[in-house]
């Protein structure tokens, strides 16, 4: 399968984005807006590296584990404070946050600084990325028709009520703060052992955005959504590369613009993303 | 729960097949025919958008300039442009793309160095020669492996022979510094810097920072000029470089000012106005070189209406490497050929001067020191 | 210190400009508008056109540009929020579509400017310096600080004296109230984009003439300082946007002056964070910040 071969970066790359989709998507299934989860992945990018590099004994499965709890630990302290906050607050809270990560790699002689870690061996292959994320979905399917499900549901529908109910809101909302912060961090060590390298500059704000971008495109009513609006968001931007060429764009421009232009489709007119289109289309045919 | 079962177990059949096919190994590398007359196919990965995209659009220019140059030469050149988009990502799919589907000869860039970490080991993988034009971090880039070469000197290669003649002609004992911490080119730059003043026994009176977004750095150089230093020392890419400059002189600096390799640019000295007067800056390339190499290409990018910079000049020496490579090597434009062109290359005339590869397929040619007097750089002898 | 008091109240007063109009639409609408920045930029641009092609003199085209941004401000309620009024989740929805009208409106500048810098022609204002109490300041940037203490006046002085500024706020107390009284909502909510538009398109030009530097991804550093300045003068307050503008670039200019300048940003993350989680009002602000 030569295809594979030439296309591997870009199933890989899917699957990275598909588990960074779905750790957003952790916190918006309870209603709450994190985006902090460009900080969590570095953590667990860095963590993972420097294990790695330093004590290059250790098995990957290790390593891996370790990169999904460091950054599930620093979600704890940050999200006692945080999540008492409501909306928007919680929102610029969490960029704040990621913000402050990226700065402190970016001033950390110990890591280079803005220069990163390089020359990290290619640990990650395809099949473990896409293992990842089996197991990802799996463990997020499973707690869809669970009870705690059923709080998260509650909880994002009506917060107060669910309190009232006797649902404790604040544990479950740390839990898939949580959760989501060691799927980033997962996210962050397998595409640090993919990309040979980690630098501050890959996990700024706007790949939260990217992310958080993914997540909704692809739809939050699914608990595989995200997923799916990772693929499409990924696969994209290639598939369009020709395209965009031949009609005169330069390529950048073209790929931001359709980029904001989708979004703001998906927003508008399809606002449970893209999965609910079936459903849509279905409608539309029987009406 | 039906659904989930479903989408589990595409998720499955998928990870087993990619299980497989990885146990297959990688396919081996293509040459692309021994004798073939027709054009060598090379491709280059720049950063057209993101942080990037001002360094990728002039090398796109320069190398856009060098391929028609070439054109009515015996030996002819595609080359394929393709976006990296600053991100390390974008440079492993682009990668993959040029050498797995368009099965290109060699490849040109990436334009940052983060970049390249993440994926000339592909290209070192796949024996496919990759030709930096850009990548100034010390270390990390040419140990990759024997494929990965250079035409960009380091600042390393350039600002401990610069500094050392500045101070022969300004003779500075203090100096305050400024660098971009966020940018691989800036922080590089620093740390060439900060041992060479050391080496120079020049005292530090004070340290600051910016990133490279910012505009405003008053609050930085009025740090550092409070202390009265000899000089003021900047780290920083042309953009930042002319603003720094500007708002230095603003708050009442008269005295030298010393910059790294990102100063040299046209660029810099028409947005910096009359403030750039006196700025000394070590560059790699000598935009006032007479050589013929130099004035074709000056006269090629004037033609193309794009004012040159180093990034132009060093893309455009890039692809006229590799077109010198090809020549050494018969004319066979495969990708061992051209590997073991490019390992044959000695003081070859370039814009950048007289260039060699070092045993480390670094870059080596004569870096120059130049001084900006009324509007214009001007070297210093 | 004299200098660095002078640099953060000029830097200041460019944040709070730009923080004014992101606190004004989330006062009237409970909505983060994020393309506000992108408004910021290409207002920026359209000074720049104006000035540079059509040879227009700064003064014509300062208040043409801040038009400008108003209108785009008017597209953007029209094209991105209003549609998405009524429904439940409005704010996020509504974040994430000016996520997406950002984007486009970047896209485009990058498609017609490219990615380099663009400047302003060195005669678009007389060079000269000023010394005040043994500081120095460009006459330029003194005119900067006037023109944003000054819009920013105007804007309160609307926001508490005219009729506009009374349905405005009866809107941002709570529109079924005021649909109740006769106020045109719809009307009413695009009047305060224009305002908030024109007034981040106005700091946007400011901006561009300070530090002569406009790129079509100019506004994003902006943007994440101005969340911090609205979060700390409370969501929703102008007056408290004007005073934590001002405030937090003098902290900043402290801050590189005691700390170093690697600190600089870290702060205005700092201040949010402390003032998110002791005091999420922030200084001005209503009490509605946290759940039930």
């Amino acid at each position: 399968m030569d295809l594979l071969l030439a296309y591997e970066g870009l199933f890989a790359f899917v699957g990275i984005n598909g588990l960074l989709a779905l750790s957003v998507y952790a916190t918006l299934s309870c209603g709450q807006l994190s985006l902090a989860n460009a900080g969590f992945m570095a953590i667990g990018a860095y963590t993972g590296a420097l294990i790695t590099l330093h004590s290059p004994g250790v098995p990957f499965l290790l390593v891996l584990l370790a990169a999904a709890a460091m950054p599930a630990v620093v979600a704890v302290p940050l999200g006692l404070p945080v999540l008492r906050l409501r909306g928007v607050f919680l929102a610029i809270a969490t960029v704040g946050f990621g913000e402050v990560v990226r700065l402190v790699f970016v001033n950390w002689d110990y890591t280079n600084g803005a220069l990163g870690l390089v020359a990290i061996p290619q640990r990650t292959k395809l099949w473990t990325i896409w293992l990842a994320l089996a197991v990802a979905l799996y463990l997020l399917g499973r707690l869809r028709g669970s009870r705690a499900g059923y709080a998260l549901e509650a909880i994002r529908e009506d917060e107060t009520a669910a309190s009232t109910m006797g649902i404790k809101t604040t544990a479950h909302k740390l839990l898939m703060l949580v959760l989501g912060a060691a799927l980033a961090g997962l996210a962050g060590g397998l595409e640090a052992h993919y990309t040979f390298m980690v630098a501050p500059g890959g996990y700024a704000f706007g790949r939260v955005v990217d992310m958080l971008v993914q997540a909704v495109v692809g739809g939050t009513a699914a608990f595989f959504g995200p997923v799916v609006g990772a693929a499409f968001l990924t696969v994209l931007p290639e598939l369009l590369r020709e395209a965009g060429a031949r009609l005169g764009f330069s390529p950048g421009p073209f790929r931001l613009f359709l980029n904001g232009a989708i979004l703001l489709a998906v927003i508008l007119y399809l606002p449970n993303g893209l999965v609910s289109l079936p459903r849509r289309l279905r409608r539309r045919r029987l009406a | 729960m039906a659904p989930a079962r479903r989408w589990s177990l595409v998720v499955l059949l998928f990870v087993a097949s990619a299980a497989c096919k990885d146990k297959g190994g990688q396919a081996p590398a293509e040459s692309t025919g021994a004798a073939a007359p027709a054009a060598a196919v090379i491709g280059a990965s720049l950063s057209l958008t993101g942080p990037a995209a001002v360094y990728g659009a002039a090398q796109r220019a320069g190398i856009q300039a060098a391929v028609e140059d070439l054109a009515g030469s015996g030996t002819k050149l595609q080359v394929l442009i393709e976006d990296d988009a600053s991100t390390k990502q974008e440079g492993i799919t682009v990668f993959q793309k040029l050498i797995n589907r368009d099965k290109v000869s060699a490849i040109i860039g990436p334009s940052l160095s983060n970049t390249a970490s993440a994926a000339d080991p592909l290209a070192q993988q796949a024996q496919v020669p990759v030709l930096a034009i850009s990548n100034t971090a010390a270390t990390g880039i040419t140990d990759i492996g024997n494929f990965i070469w250079r035409d960009s000197l380091t600042e390393a290669q350039v600002i401990p022979g610069a500094f050392k003649k500045a101070q022969e002609k300004l003779k500075f004992k203090t100096a305050g510094v400024l660098y971009g911490n966020d940018d691989v080119f800036t922080k590089a730059g620093y740390d060439v810097m900060q041992k060479a003043l050391a080496d120079l026994k020049v005292q530090v009176l004070g340290t600051q920072t910016f990133a490279k977004p910012d505009r405003d750095y008053q609050a930085q150089l009025t740090q550092l000029i409070a202390p009265k230093p000899d000089v003021l020392v900047v780290s920083a890419l042309a953009d930042n470089a002319s603003s720094i400059v500007a708002q230095a002189r603003q708050l009442g600096w008269k005295g030298a000012i010393l910059g790294g390799n990102g100063f040299n640019s046209p660029a810099f000295i028409k947005n910096a106005g009359p403030a750039a007067d006196g700025v000394m800056v070590g560059t790699s390339w000598n935009s006032l070189s007479q050589d013929a190499a130099n004035q074709k290409f000056l006269a090629s990018m004037k033609k193309a209406g794009i004012s040159p910079d180093q990034f132009s000049a060093q893309a455009y020496t890039g692809v006229m490497i590799l077109a010198e490579a090809i020549r050494q090597s018969g004319g066979k434009t495969g990708r061992e050929d051209i590997e073991a062109g490019l390992g044959k290359v000695k003081d070859f005339e370039t814009p950048l001067g007289k260039f060699s590869f070092t045993p480390s397929r670094d870059a080596q040619h004569e870096p120059s020191v130049q001084q900006v007097k009324d509007g214009k750089f001007q070297i210093v002898p | 210190m004299g200098q660095q008091i002078l640099n953060g109240v000029f830097v200041g007063s460019i944040y709070a400009l730009f923080a004014v109009g992101y606190t004004l639409v989330f006062g009237v609408l409970d909505i983060l508008n994020l393309a506000h920045q992108a408004v910021f930029m290409l207002s920026a641009f359209a000074a720049l056109l104006l000035v540079s092609d059509a040879h227009l003199s700064l003064w014509a085209a300062l208040p043409l540009a801040v038009v400008f941004g108003g209108l785009v401000g008017i597209a953007l309620e029209r094209l991105a929020f209003r549609p998405l009024r009524g429904r439940a989740d409005s704010n996020i929805s509504g974040l994430i579509s000016s996520l997406a009208m950002a984007t486009v409106f970047e896209a485009i500048a990058l498609q017609i400017f490219g990615p380099d810098t663009s400047r302003f022609p060195q005669d678009t204002f007389p060079d000269r310096m000023i010394r005040i109490a043994g500081a120095s300041a460009s006459l330029l940037q003194l005119c900067i600080v006037g023109i944003s203490v000054v819009l920013m006046a105007l804007l309160t002085f609307l926001l508490a004296r005219t009729r506009l500024g009374r349905q405005i706020r009866a809107v941002a107390e709570s529109p079924r109230a005021a649909r109740v009284l006769g106020i045109d909502i719809d009307r009413t909510i695009a009047m305060a984009f224009f305002l908030s538009s024109a007034l981040g398109g106005a700091a946007g030009v400011l901006f561009g003439l300070a530090f002569n530097s406009i790129s079509p991804d100019v506004g994003r550093s902006v943007e994440l300082k101005g969340l911090a300045v609205i979060i700390l003068g409370g969501m929703g307050s102008v007056p408290g946007a004007v005073i934590a503008g001002f405030a937090l670039g003098i902290v900043e200019v402290f801050t590189v002056a005691h700390l170093g300048s690697s600190f600089r940003d870290a702060v205005s993350f700092a201040v949010l964070f402390l003032v998110l989680v002791a005091r999420p009002r922030g200084l001005l602000g209503p009490a509605a910040a946290r759940e039930a």
